[in-house]
């Protein structure tokens, strides 16, 4: 257990597109850490992100900061097929691990993930920052609070374009497509609020993007022990300027309610050819998300997403994907590995 | 001004009271007589749009054989449907039949052929054909705004409608029955494409009471690729501000068009009432009814034919038949 007092000092792994967007920010607004080092394999990435957050160090090869003694925590921010590899050198060099979702891309590899985690008596979450997303975490009380009755029936859509900004997710074996990457954020959530899925039926591929090999949409039924349905949507193939829109009702015995990012947010911001719809927020989820692992790192709790949930989650996802390839559902636990 | 001379069969589905309404209200047409097996809904209803105690039948046949009419419209229970439009079509008069055309296919099957043996016009009451909103979007498309179309993500939403919609006998199924063939209708009619496959699940029941399903959702492959879903759920609450929605994302190559008919309306909260929105936009069933007259004038086929009405049915028929096999269902049935 560390201090209490003492700065938690944290390297992050991967300066792209989330690590300066969501977790660089976050990181630097919370009290008791600090950003020790950065890492990105493109020099001038990890020049810039130390600049811009105050980093003592930046380094292109992760294996530096696994020697550093005093770095407490790897936020792993790298592409996802990168995810094993990092967190288990990190977990073997006595850092505790937050890892960006999907936990990976193999059933196998999110097995080894947990299973050293446990081994070297680390802490290790992975980031399915809905779970601390304001609306969500809402939801998630209402349920509880039996606003809704018994769930029964969720729909549940992310939708938007291509993710240019990061080419790696146009080969499948990279990142898994839009529903591995992307509609995870919504089954992880569904799982948390309904329970377990058992079974899965999912339509879709590359619609669009020809030169991509990971599907670029994909909309799935899953069924949930509990009884309940959800349909579950994830689309990488909206028009350029699409807003990035996200959608879910979850109706039950007593009630239903929706959450709509585009009609509930707090703010709308018009310039030329473009509208943000947002609602700012200073605890917004990623530094919700980040603190929660922070205070679980000082006060040696369980985080609040296990190694054991992502891989469910992921369980669920790349049954989607087999359901596709065979045209037929596809029950849970998943025999074999799905391999993309 | 020719007037066009309607009779209503049966005021069992609530649509009865806004085609009478539209009758009412067009210039050209006008409601003559009305039969109802019901002798408390055929009181109601002819008071409601003053129809003559000897105009108001409680036997169909009879209203056929005496009345001096065009068309008729048929608004029983799903079940019943089968035997007015039949009946109707052997006298000779243009029908629009409530949706689903029917509860089997074999009933479907014998409209259609009934109508063409006797050469009336026979209109299934996709009045989403005729809202503008979905019109509109049927000239976006055939003008190539959005590009080839991808996919459609579909709901219509319900409360649950209560009177016979959940009597297995009456409706023929639940909420997949009532609310799976408006917008699978509107798929065909955009994608000019039919069904290739229907996977479904039912859920369990929102309202356990209920002797047939509430909540479901149907995932269909179209023949030429474009992938579909509908949401056909009576999953609103009595209190929800509205009745539900018929919504469409359709996705292109080349754009997007979202579709939230029904959502044009005005919000409105009242003493000692649940928030309402009070829907102001495009009147569907008087364009529907206003079209099918000119059928009539101009001799040509309805938007929305029987056939129609037989090829969604198919759709909902077999999303019934994906859940019970637990498997992806292909088109046609056998």
């Amino acid at each position: 257990m560390l201090e209490i007092m003492s700065k938690v000092k944290v390297a992050v792994v991967g300066c792209g597109f989330i690590a300066n967007a969501a977790h660089l920010p976050s990181l630097k607004r919370i009290e008791n850490v600090e950003i020790a080092a950065v890492v990105d394999i493109i020099e001038e990435r990890a020049r810039k992100a130390a600049e811009e957050f105050k980093a003592d160090k930046w380094f292109t090869d992760y294996t530096k900061v696994l020697d550093m003694k005093d770095i407490d925590v790897i936020d792993v921010c790298t592409p996802t097929y990168t995810h094993c590899e990092i967190t288990v050198a990190s977990l073997k060099a006595g850092k505790h691990v937050v890892c960006e979702k999907p936990i990976s891309l193999k059933l196998r590899e999110a097995n080894e993930m947990i299973e050293t985690a446990k081994k070297e008596n680390m802490r290790f979450m992975v980031a399915h920052c809905l779970r601390f997303w304001p609306e969500y975490v809402r939801v998630k009380r209402l349920v509880e609070e039996g606003a809704i009755g018994e769930p029964r029936i969720a729909r549940a859509y992310r939708q938007s374009g291509f993710p240019m900004w990061a080419p790696w997710h146009k080969k499948i074996e990279y990142g898994g497509g839009v529903f591995i990457d992307m509609s995870i954020h919504d089954v992880d959530f569904l799982r948390w609020v309904l329970g377990e899925v058992y079974e899965v039926y999912a339509q879709g591929g590359v619609l669009l993007h020809k030169d991509s090999t990971a599907p670029d949409y994909v909309h799935a039924l899953l069924r949930f022990k509990s009884g309940a349905i959800a349909y579950v949507e994830g689309s990488w193939i909206m028009p350029e300027g699409f807003p990035f829109t996200t959608y879910l009702e979850i109706a039950g015995t007593k009630g239903l309610l929706t959450v709509d990012n585009q009609y509930t947010a707090s703010l709308k911001v018009f310039k030329k050819n473009t509208c943000s719809t947002y609602t700012p927020q200073s605890e917004d989820a990623y530094y919700l998300e980040l603190k929660h692992f922070i205070d679980c790192v000082v006060e040696d709790k369980e985080p609040l997403v296990t190694g054991e949930d992502a891989r469910k989650t992921l369980e669920v996802v790349l049954a989607a994907v087999k359901s596709i390839r065979e045209n037929k559902p596809v029950k849970l636990p998943l025999g074999e590995e799905v391999i993309l | 001004m020719r007037k066009y001379r309607f009779a209503i069969l049966s005021f069992a589905h609530i649509h009865a009271w806004s085609y009478a309404r539209v009758l009412k209200e067009l210039p050209n047409t006008e409601l003559v007589a009305i039969y109802d097996d019901s002798p408390e809904r055929l009181i109601k209803a002819g008071d409601a749009f003053k129809i003559d105690v000897d105009k108001r039948y409680s036997d169909y046949f009879k209203l056929l054989e005496k009345e001096d009419i065009d068309a008729v419209i048929v608004a029983s229970e799903n079940a019943k449907h089968r035997d007015l439009v039949i009946a109707a079509a052997e006298h000779g008069k243009h029908v629009i039949c409530e949706k689903p055309i029917a509860t089997t296919l074999k009933d479907a099957d014998e409209m259609v052929q009934a109508a063409k043996k006797h050469r009336v016009k026979f209109q299934t009451a996709f009045v989403m054909r005729y809202h503008e909103a979905t019109v509109e979007v049927k000239k976006l498309l055939e003008r190539g705004e959005i590009g080839d179309i991808l996919v459609i993500t579909t709901t219509n939403h319900g409360m649950y409608p209560g009177l016979w919609f959940a009597d297995p006998k009456l409706a023929g199924g639940g909420a997949v029955m009532d609310h799976t063939v408006h917008t699978a209708d509107l798929m065909r009619w955009y994608t000019e494409d039919e069904v290739n496959t229907v996977y479904a699940r039912i859920g369990v029941n929102i309202r356990p009471h209920l002797p047939t399903e509430d909540n479901a959702l149907i995932l269909l492959r179209f023949r030429k690729g474009v992938l579909g879903s509908i949401d056909c759920s009576w999953s609103r609450p009595d209190n929800w501000p509205i009745w539900g929605d018929v919504y469409l994302g359709i996705i292109g190559t080349e754009g997007y068009i979202l579709v939230d008919a029904f959502r044009s309306c005005i919000t409105l909260a009242s003493e000692n009432k649940t928030l309402k929105w009070i829907y102001h936009g495009p009147d569907c069933d008087k364009e529907m009814i206003r079209d099918f007259v000119k059928c009539i004038e101009e001799d040509r086929e309805p938007r929305a034919s029987g056939w129609d009405g037989r090829q969604a049915l198919e759709i909902a028929l077999a999303a019934y038949e994906s859940h019970k096999r637990g498997e992806v269902i292909e088109l046609p049935l056998a």
